[in-house]
């Protein structure tokens, strides 16, 4: 059942409180809708027409009564409904008054730029979170609106180009949550995917440490010619001024190109050689790069552990 | 119930008329939302204080005002049928209207000659946006009151009644009331 | 006690489209009956092509990863399936038999104002001209969503023209509404019949009613969005450029201020389709019409303050989004009321299961589910899991699809003798009717599903994730089904136009005015109106010694 993902997989506090409210109302649901059909089914074996007779039956106008009755129980249906609404919107969603955020997310055309501002982390497209805290997230956009959505934990949020949205996000077992874009973003938002990778509080710590250690410039071989092409052919101009995502420590992170493409060096060369084939119309240009060239490159990229 | 379903005082014209004047009331109201909700949010450049002039718009919007007074008039020439009348009070609405749209304008004239227009910001944007629709409806009703006109110069409308003249009469005073409400917004409530 | 002779039963056939002069007839007519029927094909064409554009994007979305269609074309085909389906086949066709129906079943002679009615078909027809225009322009037709949410529809996001052509199509395609909203208004206001009061009216015009009212408030919402769009495309205005100053908010507030009224106006007069069709193959009167009718009215005026359960997700906070949840639950319990009255009407009744009814008795099961998923979605913790996934897909087709276009399809089988004076063909209504029902639920009811388990929508392909292509290929298989039962419709409909059975002046012993008359109605609609004392004047005329209070 679990891997259906979604509300199957729920794995934060946030989302159990939202599941079991799907779940009352899915129950309520199909109650109402099994009385119906019933009711109908019955009805159009019991009076269907029997042959072409001409007499009518019994004319029957109505009854306020019974209107009466068909009114206040929907109504006391909603009203229970509207009770459990409130509870679990305040248990997902309570204020968070000034706290300072956890974890900053900039939306782009396709992909998600992080910043963790209490440790100086920045990176993209791959959340880390450690298990069993409440995070505060701050959400912005750079361009167009989008939306985080991590289905298994938690409610989705726009990004708003012009206006600040924060959620709390929470896992309870570490894992590997897939996510997406969820407000259309323009043609790549079908590849404009996130993964939140839930960890324990030390594994956390740990990456947070290398992401934020400096990876040192290559001077040997093929990874500095890489270097060196990285700024001739002006990678630099998106990739270190927040255009494009930032790609220090490229080789942590499970995917490329915002979930477009598997994580692997053989994947990166053939990104890099035809971005247009993977992403269709994304913003990376295809930069003509020689094979040699390319390979230069993802040695460079492959060293910035 | 006794009902007659084609008795005269529910006459369909009017009721056109009335329900299309609600009908663009709430598009007005739209504009008006806009406008009001970027009101406050203007932090450089011109807005509504530093931009515009209430007092030479005010006697400009008596002119649109008065239009209002001279079709009601109009109307009760009608009433008395008296054509001569009705074509003089005819003409001095439209009169009245075209000077009215002739300082809207000078207004904008002199605005966009201070490169205040509708892409400086959204002051800019919401004003004349705003305006612009109204002058807009101002232009369709003098076009409706000048074929009204012509008509009557030609011997029509000899009166007691006319719907033509009447619904034509009813859009007008909603042109006249839609004014008076986005002056306020535009230029008294900056001013006051 | 005299008795009024009805009017003699002959045939008339409408003029035949290949005579030379009975086109130019049709061009340059004001007759409600033939703008009716022409707004009738108007949208069956549309119809046809927003089915095409579905089937595409169903191909498309078959397996995952796949590349039959590339993301810019897909982009466009859902945005031009939303809006074609919306503005150019449900809203036209309902204004469309409406401009036919309520004249005759008010017992008038046409509408208060027939120049102003042709006008609003050819706006319509303009706006769908402008619109699909743009898939022949260079860069294409409009491809941001139906909704065209800023500032993706605006410069610098989108230097495609289509936003433009679209804003300008429906722009057009809406004055035409507000003036057929206004048309309906004085014309069952002054128009009706001596003795046809209010509360007499047929359940259908008072659907028509408020969904005029509805019309005349909500599309100069629209109007003001789509012209302050224009204003930021065109002029460089900046109502909702963020980076300069603009609210993307606004854009949102404004379009769902309409936007969902609007869904209400696909929908009433759907309701009212079902309000006439059930009582009449059940062979007695609706069960509660004052609550029917009164009903309609509550769910019109609760439609305005709803919108913003579009917009749960944008952050707007919990007091807001606690507001438009009660209000959007609110309104389930005057449609609760009516599905229930309608089921009453057919308790003890003889049901005749002609293909009218079988589409009645299907569109009230399938609008159930997508008015139980509404329910689900208006509690903000659901929808934000559910909003922009196959859930709100699942969920709006359930009421647009199985809802409106199940009572369209209904209304088109019975009123199809009275309009061509002509039976359909039952046997293939029948094939029609189970194929589109297969059809349906296998395309929609897995969407609910895969949309929870976290495919979000408008997006041209997806990973292959458990189960997720399984349940995108019966989806895909559905669709392909119902492709096959509108095919059997529209032969249907050129079969039994042809060479259908005379259908006579009532062929299915009903009980309002427009069944007083020959099938097609002359001209003039009426030689003799009967008398109207009761809701049900034809049903007095033949049970004299039983007639309705």
């Amino acid at each position: 059942m679990d891997k259906l993902g979604g509300v199957f997989n729920a794995s934060s506090p946030e989302m159990e409180a939202m599941v079991d409210l799907t779940l009352f109302i899915i129950i309520v649901s199909v109650a109402i809708f099994g009385i119906i059909t019933i009711a109908i089914t019955y009805i159009l074996i019991r009076y269907r027409r029997r042959s072409a007779d001409a007499a009518e039956p019994r004319q029957d106008f109505g009854s306020t009564k019974v209107e009466i009755v068909w009114t206040v129980i929907p109504a006391l249906i909603v009203g229970v409904f509207f009770f459990s609404t409130i509870k679990t919107m305040y248990a997902v969603n309570p204020p968070f008054g000034n706290k300072e955020p956890d974890l900053v997310i900039i939306g782009h055309q396709w992909w998600w730029e992080l910043l963790y501002p209490k440790s100086g982390v920045r990176t993209a497209n791959e959340v880390h979170i450690p298990i069993g805290n409440k995070l505060l997230v701050r959400l912005q956009s750079a361009d167009v609106i989008h939306d985080f959505w991590v289905p298994e934990l938690g409610p989705k949020i726009d990004l708003i180009p012009g206006h600040t949205n924060h959620i709390w996000l929470s896992a309870s077992k570490p894992g590997t949550y897939l996510g997406a874009c969820a407000e259309f973003c323009g043609v790549q938002h079908a590849n404009m995917r996130i993964r939140v990778i839930a960890e324990t509080q030390e594994e956390f710590d740990k990456w947070q440490e290398e992401q934020r250690r400096i990876p040192p410039s290559p001077t040997t071989g093929e990874a500095a010619l890489g270097a060196k092409l990285f700024q001739e052919k002006a990678c630099t101009n998106c990739h270190l001024t927040g255009v494009g995502p930032d790609l220090t420590h490229l080789p942590s992170r499970q995917t490329l190109a915002a979930g477009a493409l598997e994580n692997n060096p053989t994947n990166l060369a053939k990104w890099l050689k035809n971005p247009e084939k993977y992403k269709p119309s994304s913003y990376m240009p295809d930069m003509k790069l020689t094979d040699a060239e390319v390979n230069a490159i993802v040695a460079y990229l492959e060293a910035l552990k | 119930m006794r009902f007659n379903a084609r008795n005269t005082y529910m006459n369909k014209n009017k009721m056109l008329v009335s329900f299309f004047i609600v009908s663009e009331s709430i598009f007005f109201l739209m504009l008006i939302l806009a406008y009001v909700n970027f009101h406050r949010s203007v932090t450089d450049g011109p807005t509504a204080e530093n931009s515009l002039n209430p007092i030479k718009t005010g006697i400009f919007s008596l002119f649109l005002l008065a239009s209002s007074l001279t079709i009601w008039f109009a109307g009760k020439s009608l009433q008395r049928k008296n054509h001569f009348m009705l074509c003089i009070w005819l003409l001095l609405t439209i009169l009245l209207g075209v000077t009215f749209l002739f300082g809207q304008g000078l207004e904008w004239v002199g605005l966009i000659k201070q490169d205040i227009t509708i892409n400086r910001n959204v002051f800019g944007t919401t004003f004349f946006t705003l305006t612009g629709f109204h002058g807009f409806h101002v232009t369709v009703g003098l076009i409706m009151l000048l074929i009204l006109l012509g008509l009557a110069i030609a011997g029509d409308f000899r009166g007691p009644e006319s719907d033509a003249v009447e619904s034509v009469s009813i859009y007008w005073h909603f042109v006249d009331g839609v004014w008076i409400v986005v002056f306020s917004v535009i230029y008294l409530w900056a001013f006051v | 006690m005299s008795r009024i002779p009805l009017v003699p039963e002959i045939t008339e056939p409408l003029p035949s489209i290949r005579e030379s002069e009975g086109l130019l007839t049709w061009v340059a007519s004001i007759d409600h009956k033939q703008i009716g029927i022409m707004y009738l094909i108007a949208t069956l064409f549309f119809f046809l092509v927003g089915g095409i554009e579905a089937l595409l994007m169903r191909i498309q979305l078959i397996r995952p990863e796949n590349d039959f269609i590339s993301p810019e074309v897909f982009n466009q085909l859902f945005t031009m399936h939303g809006t074609t389906m919306i503005f150019f086949v449900v809203m036209p066709f309902l204004i469309g038999i409406g401009v036919y129906l309520v004249p005759l079943m008010i017992g008038a002679r046409d509408m208060a104002f027939p120049r102003l009615n042709a006008l609003s078909y050819w706006l319509f027809v303009l706006g769908g001209l402008l619109l699909y225009f743009s898939f022949f322009t260079q860069s294409g037709a409009p491809d941001v969503g139906w909704f065209a949410y800023t500032p993706l529809s605006e410069k610098p996001f989108t230097l495609n023209k289509g936003p433009t052509y679209w804003a300008l199509g429906l722009l057009a395609t809406g004055i035409g509404s507000v003036a057929s909203g206004l048309n309906n208004i004085v014309t069952i206001i002054t128009l009706r019949t001596p003795g046809l009061t209010m509360r007499r009216l047929p359940l259908f015009v008072w659907m028509i009613l408020v969904t005029s009212f509805l019309l005349i408030f909500v599309m100069p919402i629209i109007t003001s969005a789509f012209a302050m769009l224009l204003l930021d495309r065109l002029l460089g205005a900046t109502f909702f450029m963020p980076a300069t100053g603009g609210s993307a908010i606004l854009y949102q507030h404004f379009f769902w201020g309409f936007g969902h009224p609007e869904v209400y106006i696909l929908i009433l007069p759907a309701f009212g389709i079902i309000s006439e069709v059930i009582p009449v193959f059940s062979r007695k009167p609706i069960y509660g019409y004052e609550f029917v009718a009164g009903s309609t009215v509550a769910i019109g005026l609760l439609s305005l303050g709803v919108w913003a359960h579009h917009m749960f997700a944008v952050g707007l906070g919990n007091v807001f989004n606690a507001f438009f949840a009660i209000a959007s639950m609110l309104i389930a319990i005057p449609t609760g009321i009516k599905v229930l009255n309608w089921t009453a009407t057919m308790w003890g009744g003889k049901i005749h299961f002609a293909t009218p009814m079988l589409f009645a008795v299907a569109f009230l099961i399938e609008f159930v589910v997508g008015g139980l998923s509404g329910v689900a979605i208006a509690s903000p913790p659901i929808d934000w899991q559910a909003t922009d996934t196959y859930f709100i897909v699942a969920h709006f087709h359930y009421t647009l699809f199985g809802g409106s276009l199940f009572a369209i399809f209904a209304g088109v089988y019975y009123w199809f003798p009275k309009m061509s004076g002509r039976m359909p063909s039952e046997r293939l209504g029948r094939w029609h009717f189970w194929l589109t029902v297969i059809g349906f639920n296998l395309t929609f009811l897995v969407q609910h599903l895969i949309g929870l388990m976290g495919m979000p929508r408008r997006v041209y392909t997806y990973h292959d994730l458990p189960y997720w292509g399984d349940m995108n290929l019966i989806s895909t298989v559905g669709s392909l089904i119902l492709g096959l039962s509108v095919i059997i419709f529209v032969w249907n409909i050129i079969t039994s136009l042809r060479s259908g059975m005379p259908a006579g002046n009532n062929p299915w012993k009903a009980w309002t005015l427009e069944w007083a008359t020959t099938s097609p109605p002359p001209v003039h609609n009426f030689d003799l109106v009967p008398p109207v004392n009761s809701r049900r004047p034809l049903w007095d005329l033949a049970h004299p010694d039983m007639p309705d209070k």
